[in-house]
């Protein structure tokens, strides 16, 4: 098990919505951490003696079975680790998962992987899985659901075989940094009005991932707050003024 | 389509040997598969919520449009 942990704390009214702000902000995926109820809060009468719920979430140095262990990589149909190559045996790994699934999807397409930098800043990396071809709309889906879901199929079995939880992203044909690009213009725009209009801005409902990047964008923002309301799948971020 | 739950299965139980995927006679252009997967394996499948078996729905609903198929998706337990 790796020394290093991420512990984030977050306070929030109920526990599963501390839960969710965290995940949001660490964008991840609710397997890849570990909850630890720190104050399940209380309701008061009329508000006296509210308190708050406090969770702390780990991020887990292995994510899915207890079995694995982070030294040994699992023996499975996936190709073997090859000494010397430790540091780019998890790009291959990726590449290899995505390329059999999509043709197992019957699609074709040239499958790519990167080591990119992780958005939120952190040191390590992250691996991005790009995806070209033709006509590959099929893959990203209304609300980019089916992207969403190969990626997370995807990730689950990276990590089963590496034996720990690495970050990891599929784009197709370039949609999603043109997807982050709009949501950025879009989050901009609505704090705008935000500020103009004095009232609270709903955007539509949109997946974790999407949500962070407008928290991300309007995090410095002098004038506005950044919230996410609502359950999954309909959880939306609203955006309201400072006060 | 079998083989994309074959696939995804026997990569993410510990029991990938239990593994099977069962394809029921069409009725007209739908298809019914079954999936069996070890008793301790089934959480794994699933997921929370059943996020897990939602996902692999979605990849399989793609799988069979390009036959203009549809596919529907249960999960059970092995003895």
């Amino acid at each position: 098990m790796s020394p290093e942990k991420t512990i984030l704390e977050v306070i929030a009214p109920t526990v599963e919505e501390a839960v969710s702000r965290g995940l949001d902000q660490l964008g991840l995926p609710e397997e890849a951490v570990e909850v630890e109820v720190l104050d399940q809060g209380a309701k008061g009468l009329f508000g006296l003696g509210n308190r708050q719920a406090r969770v702390r979430l780990i991020v887990r140095p292995i994510s899915l079975g207890e079995k694995t262990t982070a030294a040994e990589p699992g023996t499975g149909s996936t190709p073997s680790r090859a000494s010397g190559e430790d540091d780019d045996y998890p790009l291959e790994l990726a590449r290899h998962v995505v390329e059999e699934l999509i043709t197992r999807m019957k699609v074709n397409a040239k499958v790519e992987s990167s080591w990119v930098e992780q958005h939120n800043g952190s040191p390590e990396p992250m691996v991005l899985v790009d995806v070209h071809g033709e006509d590959l709309s099929i893959l990203i889906g209304r609300r980019s659901e089916v992207l969403n879901s190969l990626q997370y199929i995807t990730s689950l079995i990276v990590s089963k075989e590496l034996g720990k939880w690495i970050p990891l992203m599929i784009d197709i044909q370039g949609y999603r940094t043109r997807r982050e690009r709009q949501l950025r213009q879009l989050a901009q725009r609505m704090a705008e009005q935000a500020v103009h209009s004095g009232r609270r801005q709903v955007l539509e409902p949109m997946s974790a991932s999407e949500r962070r990047i407008i928290h991300l964008e309007l995090r410095d923002h002098p004038d506005v707050v950044t919230e996410s309301v609502g359950d999954e799948p309909n959880r939306k971020v609203t955006i309201l003024l400072k006060r | 389509m079998k083989e994309l739950v074959e696939y995804i299965a026997t990569a993410l139980v510990d029991n990938p040997a239990e593994v099977s995927v069962k394809q029921s006679r069409d009725f007209g252009n739908k298809v019914n598969l079954e999936l069996q997967v070890a008793k301790e394996d089934m959480g794994r499948i699933i997921g929370k919520s059943g996020r897990v078996a939602n996902s692999i729905r979605v990849l399989l609903r793609v799988a069979a449009a390009r036959d203009n198929k549809q596919v529907n998706l249960d999960v059970v337990e092995g003895r």
